[in-house]
């Protein structure tokens, strides 16, 4: 799995000088106007939807088919998806911390107090789940449909989470239940945990698709 | 020697197209040339001996197991496909460190030595590399896990005869070792004539033949005759033959027997190619 891993670093490595150029640009556009949360998690998201693209790289260079023949079993091709989509949403949080951090910090959006640093750690933390939690969706589909036919279908990627957070709010309010601010607060903390656990059902689901296909 | 490759059966299905009960065996220390039209079935053979395809029926096994039993049993199998496989901005050294991470067997020092053989550069991006580099490059690739079966589909189409001719070298040599096989479906049937022990036939999805390849190049023979004497012929003594212009083109299995029953026609020897032409576009014994 460590092969399949590495060469989509090494496929996507070289693409990296322009995604680190676009995200620089972002920093200055978006921190001095939004805040550095915004960014934040826009840049954790974006890092993460590279993964969509290594799926192009592999239809263009007819890598699969390659891959099957290494001895590797097809449930490590996927869940070698998983370990690049959790590496790439990693690498976005601590470059999003980073340049966000210091670019709010010179244009005075950010302070460097204990409780703004808890604040964007927090934030990190629900920008990877979001990320990882919607590009564990995307594998499936493109897995399903293609890197190209299934980009006009990601947006269900977002969709379906948001519905279901959505949907378990206002069965909660319904109820009569309210969150206190110290629950929600560790319910965002312990998002990255849910993330993980939504990852390990679409994971089957991406399993049990690529099962059935043909090379 | 034992099978290295049996295949039994394998049927695979499409719209339009039936592979239909496939059957060889490619034994230890030889090559198999698998040869066939466009679209005679090759590579979904080779496809459904990898599992890249399901099989609707029949049975693959590679040193009597089943592929899909164990993933251990690909350490000891190199594939080339028709084409690079991996990304264009790759680099032959990233490639080797993508593999090394991947086989447990990889000889990072035999890859070089490959490289440096085949004169790849290392560094150099894959899009900026021949495809007669390319080609070559995934046969080094293949070859550097130390496999002891070697598949390829079209692995030296996309080179000139000078580098095809370096690689049929190199697999002569990979099969001095009498526990290495390698099947090997081409269009070039001249290079399968250098250096394949064996030839394995599929025309529209069955299986024509399967035989030894100097049985072919010794036994088979084309008379060339004109109608009066192809209507003499006995029709058990032909496997299929062809009108020309001005002739009759007949594939013959044994060209001896043939000389001495038919004083007034020529016999030739028959290639691979006039093999496969008569069978594909000639008309066939019942």
């Amino acid at each position: 799995m460590k092969s399949l891993v590495l060469k989509d670093l090494y496929n996507i490595g070289h693409n990296a000088k322009s995604l680190v150029f676009m995200l620089a640009i972002l920093t200055i556009a978006i921190v001095p106007a939004s805040g550095v949360g915004g960014y934040l998690v826009m840049c954790i998201v974006l890092c993460s939807m590279m993964t969509v693209t290594t799926f192009t790289f592999d239809d263009m260079a007819g890598w699969t088919p390659y891959a099957l023949v290494m001895p590797v079993t097809r449930r490590e091709v996927v869940l070698a998806k998983y370990g690049v989509l959790a590496v790439f949403s990693t690498a976005g949080a601590a470059f999003g911390l980073v340049t966000g951090g210091v670019v709010g910090a010179v244009v005075g959006e950010y302070d460097l107090s204990m409780s703004a640093i808890a604040e964007l750690a927090v934030i990190a933390l629900v920008g990877w789940a979001v990320a990882f939690g919607t590009g564990s969706i995307a594998i499936p589909l493109v897995f399903r449909f293609g890197a190209e036919r299934a980009r006009i279908l990601l947006i269900l990627s977002y969709l379906i989470p948001g519905a279901l957070i959505a949907g378990v709010y206002g069965l909660l309010q319904m109820a009569g239940t309210s969150i206190s601010h110290g629950m929600l607060t560790a319910l965002l903390c312990a998002s990255p945990l849910l993330a993980l656990a939504w990852g390990g059902v679409m994971y089957q689901i991406a399993c049990a698709i690529f099962a059935r296909k043909e090379y | 020697m034992a099978a290295i490759l049996e295949v039994k059966d394998l049927t695979k299905r499409y719209d339009g197209f039936t592979l239909d009960h496939v059957s060889f065996q490619v034994p230890g220390g030889c090559i198999m040339g698998l040869i066939g039209e466009n679209g005679a079935g090759k590579s979904t053979t080779i496809k459904a001996v990898l599992d890249l395809i399901h099989r609707d029926a029949g049975t693959v096994t590679f040193w009597g197991q089943e592929l899909s039993a164990s993933s251990d049993l690909k350490e000891d199998i190199g594939v080339v496909f028709d084409g690079i496989s991996f990304y264009e901005t790759l680099t032959p050294a990233q490639v080797g460190r993508i593999l090394g991470a991947a086989y447990r067997r990889w000889d990072d020092g035999l890859y070089k030595q490959y490289l440096e053989r085949f004169s790849i550069p290392k560094e150099k991006e894959i899009k900026g590399l021949s495809k007669g580099m390319k080609a070559k490059l995934s046969i080094a690739a293949a070859l550097s896990h130390r496999p002891k079966f070697l598949i390829m589909d079209e692995a030296t189409s996309g080179l000139d005869p000078v580098m095809r001719d370096d690689m049929l070298d190199v697999f002569l040599e990979f099969v001095q070792d009498e526990e290495h096989s390698i099947l090997m479906s081409s269009h070039i049937t001249t290079d399968l004539e250098k250096v394949a022990d064996y030839i394995t036939f599929i025309h529209q999805g069955k299986l024509l033949f399967c035989k030894p390849k100097d049985e072919l190049r010794y036994q088979y023979g084309i008379v060339r005759c004109g109608a009066a004497a192809f209507e003499q012929m006995d029709k058990a003594d032909i496997l299929a033959w062809r009108k020309e212009d001005y002739q009759w083109d007949v594939l013959v299995p044994d060209k001896e027997k043939a000389r001495r029953l038919y004083k007034n026609v020529v016999v030739d020897d028959a290639t691979i190619d006039d093999i496969l032409l008569l069978y594909v576009k000639g008309e066939r014994s019942k």
